[in-house]
């Protein structure tokens, strides 16, 4: 199937970008043009590429290493706002764990110039709406406003990279906020509480064996100091970049970067030496009792990360098990045996190598060792057998279809953008992943489930029902 | 730029609303009926999501196995979706195959196979669904919720049926079902994205022939909301957390007083910043999530708050719950607030029509409830023209004080003598979390 995706090797930035970026910086104040003001707002164009359908990314940084993603698309009269920081829990340390998580709360709180609460009433005055995410590698702000909103998200965002305020009611009554998110999250949600002693018992050393929302112990415990430093070693404007996407003209958008992020200054990012996890020699196992009428299953295979080249291969293996009705595993445990209610398999989309994970639910009364043979069966088949290229090709078809539904909204093709730019280094890598999955072969299928479905490197949780319910 | 739907009705009486759009190379596609849950019979809950998912399993001369195998070789997805008032078959195609998908729905649906075995494949399927249910917490207080306090009202009636009536259905009543209901004057079809309004309306003609036939003419009669407040705790073990569930009747779609109704549910749980969420979260902590929402349908639907708090602090959090909501609705919403929610409501609404198939979405909802053609185009209005006297007055004529239901999912044997002890609780009911 062909889209109008299809693009070459990033490009200079065209004359008229450059144009902008000169007179841009050609107005820089004298003030500002001391060496170390002039370095921290002066802004260069760094390229460009095709977005496809006639849109184009434009690629920009400051001189304090902020980095700019624009896509202009004036089809709907609202804009996206993301900016993606570097730090995810794998940056914290054990007995700090949920740290990074807890912060991007606290980043919805006081600045020097915004009173507590006064960020998210600016921001749905304005019509918008502002939400924020963190995981193992990054920590992603998002606000989706009508255009002509975008003075205040830019004033907005540029303050609160710098200027937070930090106190203790507001860091204790946070932490209660995240301990209930926690409860709902994990330790209420089977499924939660099974993915988090999944990761914690595959992997032993490198960080991705925490979670990301914290244990309890360590949330109740982190105080306003330990917030502090979190923010003054990673919220930097070096540490971030900013994809602004929608009805939007770059120069004003450069010009508005350029004059509330421009006094920011770089800061040293420590580097992060993350233990590599050991090559897992022998299957770790857990079981779990807890109130559920049926029995389930987690299973984890230490897989590769999402910039590896196997990456889109196993990207594609998983559809052939898990996409759609037609998938593998959903005709043979769903359709034809009726053994499970509920199964998905996906990869880990992490900088560092992670898990691909299986999960079943199962139906009642119905046998857990009778479904983990049939998993077995079909990851052996893959193994052992090439996928059929009718198979192969139907499959990328579905995966387009997916690729295609993320950039329907403004929103989506913004978080696409800053997820490609953070996990694989690069936005543009979003299009060549395209190009990727359409040119992986029933050989390379086979290729990645030798690699990664090795019982011995498997960890495997299962649950119980607890017998306090009735089947 | 955005386009205006286009609208057209096929000689047998079946709507089609258009919405081009050439910004993706995808279409999305929908079917929807004018009817739905709550005309499955008394006793007879989730007749109709067991006819729709029936409807999936094969046409005739095609199994379940070659419809799926096609659906994803096209790179198509479908869905179905159903509610108490409408029934919606949901896909989305690349532009390429678009006829070939749109044929396999018609079949589908006008000329389903409705075997005897896939029924009983599809009560399988429902069955573990509804045993699934129970490991969700927060779907287990929304199903036992509505049932609660719709009492008998169709309302009332879980979409996906219970244990013992989808065990119950037979292909005898699914036949009569979708008879009855699968006739082309209920039915309204959209399409959105890089199709044209002519090749739109060549498909239906070509693959959606339904047998003639108007909806089955039986109105629901506006509910009446049980007297006094009444709690339901969901006993499930072991529980950290509770998810409660507050409300009483709102108003329904067309009610003069929707609107005004609105903009005082935005005041009070619809934003960040709203009271409920204020209080509840970002001053004492003691959830992680405090909404509120009006439900609409064509009679009275349910207004109601939801919060998740640790199951120690339930009766501190449906405390202040109470307490804001009664303060809510006696003494009304202050000026600053009506002018950030109007200012919310209005501004915001780029991000309702900024999709061709969100714009689908408002066509196809003003048809299945037969609103006035300006409904959603005409809400920036509405929403301007509300004074404080409105929303002050709506409050006080549609939520009541007295009558409200509460349910609570936690361990009963934790939260039961606190939750009884919530001033004018009149009734205090438990059920296992199990019972589906």
């Amino acid at each position: 199937m062909a889209t109008d995706h299809a693009r070459g090797p990033l490009q200079a930035s065209s004359p008229h970008r450059r144009k902008i970026v000169a007179r841009l910086n050609a107005r820089l104040k004298p003030s500002a043009r001391k060496p170390s003001g002039q370095l921290s707002a002066r802004l260069r164009a760094r390229g460009e590429f095709s977005f496809g359908g006639g849109l184009a990314v434009a690629r920009y940084s400051l001189g304090n290493g902020l980095g700019i993603l624009l896509l202009a698309d004036h089809s709907a009269p609202v804009l996206s706002y993301h900016t993606w920081f570097r730090v995810g829990s794998k940056h914290e340390k054990r007995g700090k764990t949920g740290l990074a998580h807890l912060f991007e709360h606290l980043m919805f709180g006081e600045t020097e110039q915004l009173r507590k609460g006064q960020l998210d009433r600016l921001i749905e005055t304005a019509g918008g709406e502002t939400n924020a995410a963190t995981w193992v590698d990054w920590t992603h702000y998002h606000s989706e406003l009508p255009a002509s909103e975008l003075p205040l998200v830019v004033r907005i965002e540029a303050d609160r990279m710098q200027h937070l305020v930090l106190r203790k009611p507001q860091v204790v009554s946070e932490k209660e906020v995240v301990a209930n998110e926690r409860r709902y999250r994990v330790d209420d949600d089977i499924e939660g509480q099974v993915s988090e002693l999944l990761y914690s018992t595959a992997f032993t050393r490198h960080p991705y064996s925490w979670p990301t929302i914290g244990w309890m112990k360590d949330i109740e415990g982190f105080t306003t100091e330990d917030c502090e430093h979190f923010y003054r070693t990673y919220y930097a404007p070096n540490n971030a970049t900013l994809v602004v996407a929608g009805d939007i003209e770059e120069e004003q958008v450069l010009s508005l970067v350029q004059e509330h992020y421009g006094a920011i200054p770089a800061s040293r990012i420590p580097q992060l030496k993350a233990e590599a996890e050991p090559p897992q020699r022998k299957e770790r196992h857990h079981v779990l009792r807890l109130p559920t009428p049926t029995a389930k299953v987690a299973l984890g295979y230490h897989a590769p990360s999402f910039g590896d080249a196997d990456y889109p291969a196993l990207s594609l293996l998983s559809e052939v098990l898990f996409g759609g009705r037609s998938s593998r595993l959903f005709g043979r445990l769903v359709r034809d045996e009726e053994l499970v209610a509920d199964l998905h398999g996906s990869a880990s989309p992490f900088v560092d190598p992670g898990l691909y994970e299986i999960w079943l639910s199962l139906r009642p009364g119905k046998d857990l060792p009778t479904a983990l043979r049939i998993v077995e069966t079909e990851l052996s088949r893959l193994r052992d057998q090439l996928v059929p290229q009718s198979e192969l090709d139907k499959v990328k078809n579905r995966v387009e279809l997916g690729f295609l539904q993320g950039l329907e909204t403004t929103g989506g093709r913004a978080e696409q953008l800053g997820f490609f730019e953070t996990v694989a280094g690069d936005a543009e890598a979003l299009f060549q992943r395209l190009e990727a999955l359409r040119a992986v072969k029933p050989r390379d299928i086979q290729r990645v489930a030798r690699r990664v479905f090795e019982t011995r490197r498997r960890t495997r949780i299962e649950v119980v029902p607890s017998g306090e319910v009735e089947p | 730029m955005i386009n205006r739907t286009e609208r057209f009705v096929t000689p047998s009486g079946t709507v089609l609303l258009v919405e081009e759009s050439h910004a993706l190379p995808l279409v999305h596609i929908g079917v929807s009926l004018r009817t739905g849950s709550v005309h499955d019979p008394r006793g007879a809950e989730g007749l109709f999501r067991t006819t729709a998912r029936l409807l999936r399993m094969g046409s005739r001369g095609r199994s379940a196995g070659e419809v799926e195998e096609r659906i994803d070789a096209l790179g198509a997805q479908l869905s179905i979706g159903c509610a108490p008032s409408y029934i919606h078959f949901g896909g989305v195609v690349v532009a390429s195959n678009l006829e070939p998908f749109f044929a396999l729905v018609g079949q589908l649906l006008t000329a389903p196979a409705l075997r005897n075995q896939d029924l009983a494949r599809v009560r399988r399927e429902t069955l573990a669904e509804l045993s699934s249910l129970c490991d969700d917490d927060r779907s287990l207080a929304a199903r036992h919720f509505r049932a609660f306090a719709f009492g008998k009202h169709p309302y009332g009636r879980p979409v996906m049926g219970t244990t013992a009536s989808v065990s119950r259905v037979t292909r005898q009543a699914v036949l009569s079902h979708y008879e009855k209901h699968f006739v082309a004057g209920n039915v309204v079809v959209g399409m959105a994205g890089a199709v044209d309004s002519e090749r739109a309306q060549e498909l239906v003609a070509k693959h959606l022939r339904f047998a003639p036939g108007q909806p089955p003419a039986e109105s629901v009669a506006a509910p009446r909301m049980p007297k006094g407040r009444r709690v339901l705790i969901v006993d499930k073990p072991e529980r950290t957390q509770t998810q409660i569930l507050i409300g009483t009747l709102g108003t329904q779609v067309d009610d003069p007083d929707h609107t005004a109704l609105q903009v005082a549910n935005t005041i009070f749980g619809g934003l960040f910043t709203a009271r409920l969420t204020h209080e509840v979260r970002s001053k004492r902590g003691l959830s992680y999530g405090a909404s509120s929402s009006l439900g609409h349908d064509r009679v009275r639907e349910l207004w109601s708050m939801w919060t998740f708090p640790a199951a120690k602090e339930a009766r501190a959090c449906i405390d202040l719950q109470l307490g804001l909501f009664d303060t809510l609705v006696k003494d009304g919403v202050k000026p600053s607030e009506l002018r950030i929610a109007k200012s919310f409501l209005t501004k915001s609404h780029a991000f309702e029509i900024d999709t061709a198939a969100k714009r689908l979405d408002q066509a196809v909802e003003t048809e299945i409830f037969e609103l006035p053609a300006d409904y959603h185009s005409g809400f920036l209005a509405r929403v301007a023209a509300v004074t404080r006297g409105d929303a002050n007055a709506a409050l006080k004529k549609r939520l009541s004080r007295r009558n409200q239901t509460i349910v609570v999912v936690a361990t009963a044997k934790e939260v039961r003598k606190q939750l009884a002890a919530i001033p004018k609780v009149h009734e205090v009911q438990v059920v296992p979390f199990s019972r589906v």
